[in-house]
């Protein structure tokens, strides 16, 4: 966690410094402050909930001496090896966004299907 | 066909991918046989010049969102986690759902050619207030926009999908600093992405807003602003240009180092450059815009101009990787050094474009066309033949055969330069781009025509890969797990990888599993 953690903070200072340098330099030009703003922002929030909610975290992955035949037999939960509810969501968004435009029935049946379908992704979860 | 449209495994999802984004090629480089063709003779009819601006739209569109951006994606989706030792991506149902929202996307933007109309004809970057003329453009650009849209939503899913992966699945002993450069060129690329799209989303979403519900965002006569169009879109514009490149960076470190026979020179290096690279891309959205006047053009000058002390790094690394090494001249490894010596050149003409006095001159000329196809074509798309002849037997288990592969190497690097150099003469001559037909004048019938000539070569390189396929899989010559001597993990495990993708995980005690694996017992350095 710790390279995620310098990762995410370096960006975020990078971030405000060259904010603050367009602010400066383009004579105070709203649009790309607001962009380089909201960067800034995305930045230092994925940085913060690293150090403050993640500070704790183990990662296998961090350690440099650990062999896999150490954590053999570690449960790493369940990985879904077919389903068809990803093509269906997917349907689902494009015919939803389509029917926005020539279609209001067609928006509303989508949206019904999403729904349906992120009710049973979450219920697939919460077997898990 | 129901196991792949139910499939979650990271490695199908890869595959799905691959023969996407190679459909989608095929398909754009056909539109760009067809540009080629049309302007091989000054005054040409063979399409005209409504025609003629769907198709450089559909050409570049498909080039940039549906096959170069989207095929690093894909490949990162099998790599990464063999890679990284993982059995699966973070988030497998994710993934499936970020591909076919991706499929989908560029399945509704070609549906524009059937709609009323035509196909949308704003170029690539769709500028309002052109972009926002609804009255007799059909359905096109609606269509457009939504492809896009899906395209966007399922790229900002794979990325966030990937950076989990990385950071949270990698096995033990696999620390971050012990991972491929392709892998870390994936996890700037998935910073950048998550950084940058959004605003792409937010740009089409507004168009939407302004030519179906009233708005008047980007409207002039109402109070908008076209230029803020232009801001949010290249905010997202100009980092695409490095999401398209940063993964085929990775690529060629890959195989460079292997064929090199020798440990990556400076890896701390590149993943500093990688970054630095994908910091500084944020910031330089404005060189897109220097003759609007109305940005600050010493500042996006100055930050673009900066972006090349970090791709020389990249070029210092390859070079010392290959300095004194064991070189290997397979089609792989003549790929990465076509990659690096197109790029150069690509390269070194962005840092002319960068320059705003000689922006103004050479501004939407072929000029600009020829410095990003030698970034893009000659760049990415080398590197992406790279990459398939490279991981060919670790995906399919199939090796591709290697006279053929250097025949398509020697094929497309020549069509390619005879096609793209001459391009740069007809901006420096005055020829614009996005032009259907031109005069007779000065140099530009020669040049085109030579460009047009070797656009022919370049295509029969292109087929010529295709046609290796279809023999190699005919031939199914037995293919060793590691067949170029890998260094990195993905080498371990059967070709192609099993379910779960490894059997056993072997020791991973530095930055080339696979190397040490293959030493004897305690000579591993």
């Amino acid at each position: 966690m710790k390279t995620f953690v310098g990762l995410f903070v370096s960006s975020g200072i990078f971030g405000l410094v060259i904010a603050v340098a367009y602010f400066i330099v383009a004579h105070r030009e709203a649009t790309g402050t607001v962009l380089l703003g909201c960067m800034t922002a995305a930045l230092a929030f994925a940085a913060g909930f690293a150090l403050l909610a993640e500070r704790d975290a183990h990662l296998d992955g961090d350690d440099e001496a650990l062999e896999s035949a150490a954590v053999a037999g570690e449960d790493l939960g369940v990985f879904t090896t077919a389903t068809p509810l990803p093509i269906i969501v997917a349907f689902g968004v494009a015919l939803g966004l389509l029917g926005l435009l020539y279609s209001p029935l067609l928006a509303v049946g989508s949206t019904v299907l999403l729904v349906w379908c992120l009710w049973r992704l979450g219920s697939q979860s919460a077997r898990v | 066909m129901i196991d792949w449209l139910t499939a979650t495994d990271h490695k199908r999802i890869g595959k799905l991918y691959i023969f996407a984004t190679l459909t989608f090629f095929v398909i754009a480089s056909v539109l760009a046989l067809v540009i080629r063709a049309q302007l091989a003779r000054p005054l040409n009819t063979l399409v005209g010049p409504e025609a003629y601006n769907q198709i450089f739209t559909l050409h570049g569109t498909a080039m940039i969102f549906f096959v170069i951006a989207p095929f690093g994606l894909g490949l990162a989706n099998f790599l990464v986690p063999l890679q990284i030792g993982a059995p699966d991506m973070a988030f497998p149902r994710l993934n499936a759902t970020s591909f076919w929202l991706f499929a989908l996307g560029g399945i509704v933007m070609f549906c524009g050619l059937a709609a009323y109309g035509g196909a949308a004809a704003n170029g690539w970057t769709s500028y309002a207030p052109l972009s926002e003329i609804v009255e007799g453009t059909g359905g096109g650009t609606d269509l457009w926009i939504l492809g896009i849209l899906l395209a966007s939503i399922s790229t900002i899913l794979t990325a966030i999908n990937l950076t989990t992966t990385i950071f949270l699945f990698r096995a033990p002993g696999m620390t971050m600093w012990r991972i491929p450069i392709f892998s870390w060129e994936i996890v700037a690329t998935s910073v950048l992405i998550l950084m940058a799209f959004p605003s792409l989303a937010a740009v089409l979403l507004l168009l939407l807003v302004d030519r179906h519900l009233g708005g008047h965002f980007f409207d002039a006569a109402a109070g908008g602003n076209p230029i803020l169009y232009q801001h949010l879109f290249w905010f997202f514009g100009h980092p695409e240009v490095y999401v398209m490149i940063l993964p085929y960076f990775g690529i060629i470190t890959e195989i460079v180092a292997t064929f090199s026979r020798k440990p990556v020179y400076g890896y701390v290096g590149l993943v500093i450059a990688a970054f630095a690279i994908a910091g500084l891309s944020i910031g330089v959205w404005a060189h897109h815009m220097f003759t609007t006047g109305a940005v600050n053009n010493p500042f996006f000058s100055a930050v673009s101009l900066l972006i090349a002390v970090p791709t020389g790094v990249k070029f210092v690394n390859w070079i010392g990787t290959m300095w004194k090494g064991s070189l290997e001249l397979s089609t792989p490894m003549l790929f990465a050094i076509g990659f690096m010596l197109n790029f150069l050149i690509g390269g070194i003409t962005g840092v002319i474009l960068a320059s705003p006095p000689l922006d103004y001159d050479l501004h939407d000329s072929y000029f600009v066309v020829h410095h990003f196809h030698y970034t893009l074509g000659g760049g990415s798309m080398f590197a992406l033949f790279a990459a398939l002849f490279f991981w060919f037997p670790k995906i399919y288990g199939v090796r591709l055969n290697e006279r053929l592969g250097r025949w398509c190497f020697g094929l497309m690097y020549v069509g390619f330069n005879v096609t793209f150099l001459p391009m740069a003469l007809m901006g420096i001559e005055g020829m614009p781009r996005r032009v259907y037909t031109y005069p007779d004048v000065g140099h530009l019938a020669l040049l085109n025509g030579v460009a047009s000539a070797g656009s022919v070569v370049l295509a029969a390189g292109v087929a010529l890969f295709f046609v290796n396929i279809l023999v190699s899989a005919l031939a199914r010559a037995p293919v060793p797990d590691n067949p170029w001597n890998g260094y990195s993990l993905e080498w371990v495990t059967a070709s192609p990888p099993p379910e779960y993708n490894f059997v056993t995980l072997p020791a991973i005690s530095s930055r080339r599993p696979a190397w040490d694996a293959m030493q004897p017992q305690g000579d591993v350095s």
